[in-house]
């Protein structure tokens, strides 16, 4: 093993990574206003960091729990990992394939049936069409659709679209998964089905990234938790600690209003 | 260049997925569905060779051939032009959420109304023996313009597609230069009626050359000079050459301004 190069282990290596986003007061939309603007020499931008130099190590087979306060850069970072922004500055890498929950059936179609919307959103994720036909009776499964699934998507209930959209992520087999603040939806029963299918992919040794508002989720599932606040990483531990820290930094934001 | 065509080979199932997509969508909820693809196509020349039959005379014989032939290359490349501005920005919220190769949406445009060209051909094939036009064994000769016009097309098309996403004006722009360039190309008439001394003004037009390719062979019968083809692949390969490197500069931006 020695011989191994130690990133071998990793799942995803980020080194120094920093987005920056510009935040445009009012973004000149159309020329006209661009010229107006040019004229009047206004610059009304400024930049902002989402994510600020953030390094951070997750091996494979560990589930990692991200924490922090709303725009404190978590479903950034989660996006930063999945490809979909190219950071600013830093380097990223995973090794692995990788599914997204961030926006569960964000590829879906309203106007396609549920069918023709499984086999887009895997090939969206890089999978062939015969690696979806395969996965399709058990996808359609999962997700309790039945009939509906040779009806347009835009019939469908908002747990219904959630389901299906979970069971298309999910049963395409990923080594990672990243699980974006989404099992607040569908009702207890399901979602007590998608926690069972992650302590599934736990146990056979998958690498899970998971955003959740409740503590007590990160808690329960993870092994490892990060804090982050303002773009940084201030906490990197076990779970109950970076809770407990999390836990203070936000008695301690909220003390001066009382 | 070459991750142009490695990337389309790699995405060639997405991307004709994304294409049918299209299609689908646009039939989709009326009753003859798929049958308008052949049926718009049928009616307009219905349309034109009623009028220009009986009341608008040229003195062309068969003038419905002589125009048909090359509206329909046309048509494809204005319609492309249409979908174009649409290509990334309407699937901004698919490239906000899921990491896609941007240029799969460009291509599955211009592919989806490549499938229109073909099936409109359907209905000009029948045409020409029914008004008693001889059917000329140049039709076999159709593949090479075909070519030229889907090569330029494809290039205006990531050029457009990457401008819209920064300034929404050029979807408006778009039509006014499409309108002006119908007019300027030899469309509903030929270069014969134009005095010589102007006419050297006329083969500025990139797409004289593959249009005219289009022309010779369905309504002539002849195959054009070897300059004119030449002509029409250089022009083709500059447009995806400068439309597909700006694509390929910014596309890493979209994500930020869709």
């Amino acid at each position: 093993m020695s011989d191994l190069d130690p990133t071998d282990q990793l799942a995803i290596r980020i080194e120094h990574v920093t987005q920056r986003f510009r935040v445009i007061h009012e973004r000149p939309d159309t020329l006209r206003e661009l010229f107006a603007k040019f004229f009047r020499h206004e610059a009304k931008f400024h930049d902002f960091d989402a994510v600020k130099d953030v390094s951070l190590d997750v091996p494979h087979r560990q589930t990692l729990g991200l924490i922090g306060a709303n725009g404190s850069g978590k479903s950034t970072l989660l996006k930063i990992i999945a490809g979909v922004y190219k950071p600013t500055a830093g380097r990223v890498q995973v090794t692995g394939s990788l599914a997204p929950l961030i926006e569960l059936g964000a590829g879906f179609h309203p106007e396609l049936t549920g069918r023709e919307n499984i086999l887009i959103n895997g090939l969206l994720m890089g999978y062939s069409k015969n690696q979806m036909l395969e996965r399709e009776d058990r996808i359609i499964a999962f997700a309790e659709i039945g009939d509906f699934i040779d009806s347009p998507v835009k019939q469908y209930s908002s747990g219904m679209h959630t389901r299906l959209a979970f069971a298309v992520a999910t049963e395409v087999d990923p080594d990672i998964l990243i699980v974006d603040e989404i099992l607040a939806v569908g009702d207890a029963a399901f979602q007590e089905k998608c926690f069972d299918r992650i302590r599934r992919f736990r146990e056979s040794g998958k690498t899970i990234l998971m955003v959740s508002h409740s503590i007590q989720q990160i808690v329960t599932h993870c092994d490892r938790a990060i804090l982050l606040d303002h773009g940084s990483l201030i906490a990197d531990g076990d779970p109950d600690t970076v809770a407990e820290q999390y836990h203070s930094i936000w008695a301690a934001h909220a003390a001066p209003a009382l | 260049m070459r991750e142009l065509v490695v990337d389309t080979y790699r995405y060639r199932q997405l991307i004709w997925a994304l294409a049918l997509k299209e299609l689908k969508v646009r039939y989709k909820r009326s009753v003859l569905g798929f049958l308008w693809a052949l049926l718009n196509p049928a009616l307009m020349m219905l349309v034109m060779t009623l009028v220009f039959s009986t009341i608008l005379q040229f003195g062309i014989k068969h003038y419905a051939i002589f125009l048909l032939s090359v509206l329909l290359p046309w048509t494809f490349f204005a319609q492309s032009m249409s979908y174009a501005v649409e290509a990334i920005v309407g699937n901004g919220d698919l490239i906000k959420k899921v990491k896609v190769p941007k240029l799969v949406f460009p291509i599955a445009a211009v592919l989806s109304n490549i499938i229109n060209l073909l099936l409109s051909l359907i209905p000009l094939a029948i045409l020409v023996p029914a008004m008693r036009h001889p059917f000329y064994w140049t039709w076999l000769y159709l593949p090479v313009p075909m070519l030229a016009l889907i090569i330029f097309t494809l290039g205006m098309t990531f050029f457009f597609a990457t401008a819209n996403v920064y300034y929404r004006d050029f979807a408006h722009i778009v039509q006014v230069v499409l309108s002006a360039w119908f007019y300027v190309t030899p469309i509903i008439y030929s270069l014969d009626f134009l005095p010589e001394n102007r006419r050297w003004l006329f083969k500025f037009n990139p797409l004289l050359y593959v249009i005219n390719g289009f022309r010779l062979a369905v309504y002539y019968g002849q195959l054009p000079k070897w300059q004119s083809i030449v002509a029409s692949f250089v022009c083709a390969f500059a447009a995806l050459l400068i439309g597909f490197a700006v694509f390929r500069k910014y596309q890493d931006d979209f994500v930020f301004y869709v």
